[in-house]
């Protein structure tokens, strides 16, 4: 345990949840950046139940899933009646990103960020897990363009036909209708909506339903695609919480999201549906024509980046430039070994 | 709304955007620089494209200024001369500063129309030239005369006199003008309407376009000779296509 923590060097304090707190290190061993996820111990009637649900979540999940748009989980280690959790270390978020005027966000940068997102979550969803807390502050992103899906702390295995599990899960802005409808049993389509939610913020740069309450929020859904009757959603009627709401018209996408094209379109329209069963999946998502029409998406190196990533970025620039440099070179020695 | 020129094409026939105009009555009235961009980018004008830039900066609420940093397709007041006159300009930026103009397009009255390449206005000139030239050789035809004794010989005398009352009746639509005189009677009826301007007339409903043009005519020639240009060359297309269809 001791050389654990010698090995990670504790650079700076990065952030505080409810469970845990937040470091940025450097691994001395392979001299990168990395995230040490410090569990709180809490109190002692939370310590007697043991370790923390969410980190342990993490911990069983992330030990087993590998894919280059979910962070990565890279150690475990204990010390004392801490556990901490190390994770490959990421610059920003999609929320700082939203959120930075400076940022033009052009279809092309919007194409790359759901490519990875959805990239990430088919992965996930073939796996048989949801992630259950999507929203652009949980879709990290690090200097070099690399977007991943992070915090695992509500992820869970889904599939089985009789489990009941909660309907209070994933930010109320990004929450499906069925939830809020009190919904036990879901599937994917609970993180599809989220997806559909994300996307429309990356193009309004502000949250498409932002309710205040659950009823709140799906007025704001109902008030854009009207509301779910039995025709357009069989079954609404029985869920748990159902409410019936007064007839609301529904205004096209095209209203809202005046500068997406029309492929763009077909896909916000195929993730956002009331019904859950309408709503596509990653994978069918992906085939959609927008991934393959112009324009393509922005590549890694040239997606915009928050003002204090951009600085460390250019910082380290010449090195990157020596590297392809160097790369030239022994482009040009092996044509001169033909001579 | 609408009111394409040639709205109906002939089945077969791409859409020609030359061949079209647009405009929005409710706005005609209030058109002014800060606004005819806006009155542009309406999703009814055919000649706006939704993807562009300027739409993704009106959509994502950002600074306007931004644009100048974005790549890609944009659209651009470029000239104006108020209260007649706008000139957008549609082009793809590359950097900072350096852009492709792709298309141009004019506001006249608040009609809008694309400003046509040189390809189609030699087309269209060749095509009225041409066309004219065969009505003059068919003319000529009707004149000669063939006998087995003298051969061919002319004979105006016998057609002349319906000739020339077809010719009366004609003459009034055909440019009884040099284009010196055009020019010069433009040049002081624009005077005029400089020292008298119009009061902006409260625009009908549903006008027919035609009338609206040579209402605008007058003053834009005056103006700018490029102007007087283009609105010449977009005339012939659609006026022939309809009679020879």
């Amino acid at each position: 345990m001791e050389n654990k923590l010698r090995r990670y060097e504790k650079i700076e304090f990065l952030g505080e949840g409810q469970f845990a707190t937040v470091y940025k290190a450097r691994d001395v061993e392979t001299d990168t950046f990395v995230a040490v996820k410090k569990i709180k111990i809490g109190t002692r009637q939370e310590a007697d139940d043991g370790i923390n649900r969410t980190a342990l979540r993490e911990i069983k999940l992330l030990q087993e899933l590998h894919h280059k748009n979910l962070i990565g989980l890279l150690d475990v280690f204990g010390h004392m009646s801490n556990v901490s959790l190390v994770f490959d270390f990421m610059d920003t978020d999609l929320e700082v990103i939203i959120k930075d005027n400076t940022i033009i966000l052009t279809t092309g940068n919007i194409k790359a960020y759901i490519l990875q997102t959805l990239q990430g979550l088919e992965y996930l969803h073939l796996n048989w897990i949801l992630h259950r807390d999507l929203k652009p502050n949980n879709l990290l992103v690090n200097a070099a363009g690399v977007l991943k899906i992070g915090d695992f702390g509500l992820a869970k295995l889904y599939g089985s036909p009789n489990r009941i599990n909660t309907h209070q899960v994933v930010t109320r802005w990004y929450r499906a209708p069925e939830l809020l409808y009190g919904a036990k049993q879901y599937g994917t389509c609970i993180d599809m909506w989220a997806v559909g939610c994300i996307l429309a913020e990356l193009l309004l740069r502000v949250p498409l339903f932002p309710g205040e309450s659950d009823l709140d929020q799906l007025t704001k859904i109902f008030s854009v695609f009207g509301n779910p009757t039995e025709e357009t959603w069989p079954g609404v009627k029985q869920l748990s919480d159902y409410i019936e709401f007064k007839p609301l018209p529904c205004i096209p996408l095209k209203n809202i999201f005046t500068a997406a094209g029309n492929d763009l379109l077909d896909l916000i329209e195929s993730m956002l549906v009331l019904n859950p069963i309408k709503r596509r999946e990653a994978s069918e998502c992906l085939q959609l024509p927008f991934f393959s029409n112009k324009p393509a998406p922005t590549l890694g190196s040239k997606l915009p980046l928050p003002k204090n990533v951009r600085t460390i970025r250019d910082i380290e620039k010449p090195s990157l430039k020596r590297k392809i440099l160097d790369a030239a070179e022994g482009g040009t020695l092996s044509k001169r070994l033909l001579f | 709304m609408m009111a394409g020129r040639l709205g109906i094409t002939a089945p077969g026939i791409p859409d020609n955007p030359l061949s079209l105009s647009w405009h929005d009555s409710a706005w005609i009235p209030i058109l002014n620089p800060s606004n005819v961009l806006e009155y542009f980018s309406q999703g009814s004008n055919p000649f706006y494209d939704r993807t562009c830039n300027n739409e993704i900066v009106k959509m994502q609420r950002l600074n306007p200024e931004q644009l100048q940093n974005m790549t890609g397709l944009e659209y651009l007041l470029v000239h104006m001369q108020e209260p007649i006159l706008y000139v957008i300009r549609k082009q793809h930026r590359h950097s900072l500063t350096q852009v492709t103009p792709l298309a141009e397009y004019y506001i006249i009255a608040g009609v809008v129309y694309q400003a046509p390449d040189l390809a189609s206005v030699l087309n269209s000139r060749l095509l009225s030239c041409v066309h004219h030239i065969q009505g003059a050789f068919e003319e000529t035809m009707s004149f000669a005369r063939y006998h087995p004794s003298k051969g061919y010989s002319w004979d105006f005398k016998s057609q002349r006199a319906n000739l020339d009352k077809v010719k009366k009746e004609e003459k009034p639509r055909e440019e009884p003008s040099s284009l010196f005189q055009r020019q010069r009677v433009d040049m002081l009826l624009g005077e005029l309407i400089k020292k008298f301007p119009l009061p902006t007339p409260p625009q009908p409903k549903v006008q027919p376009v035609a009338p609206v043009k040579t209402e605008t005519d007058n003053s834009s020639d005056t103006k700018e000779n490029r102007t007087d240009i283009k609105q010449e060359k977009i005339k012939p297309p659609p006026e022939k296509k309809p009679r020879m269809s």
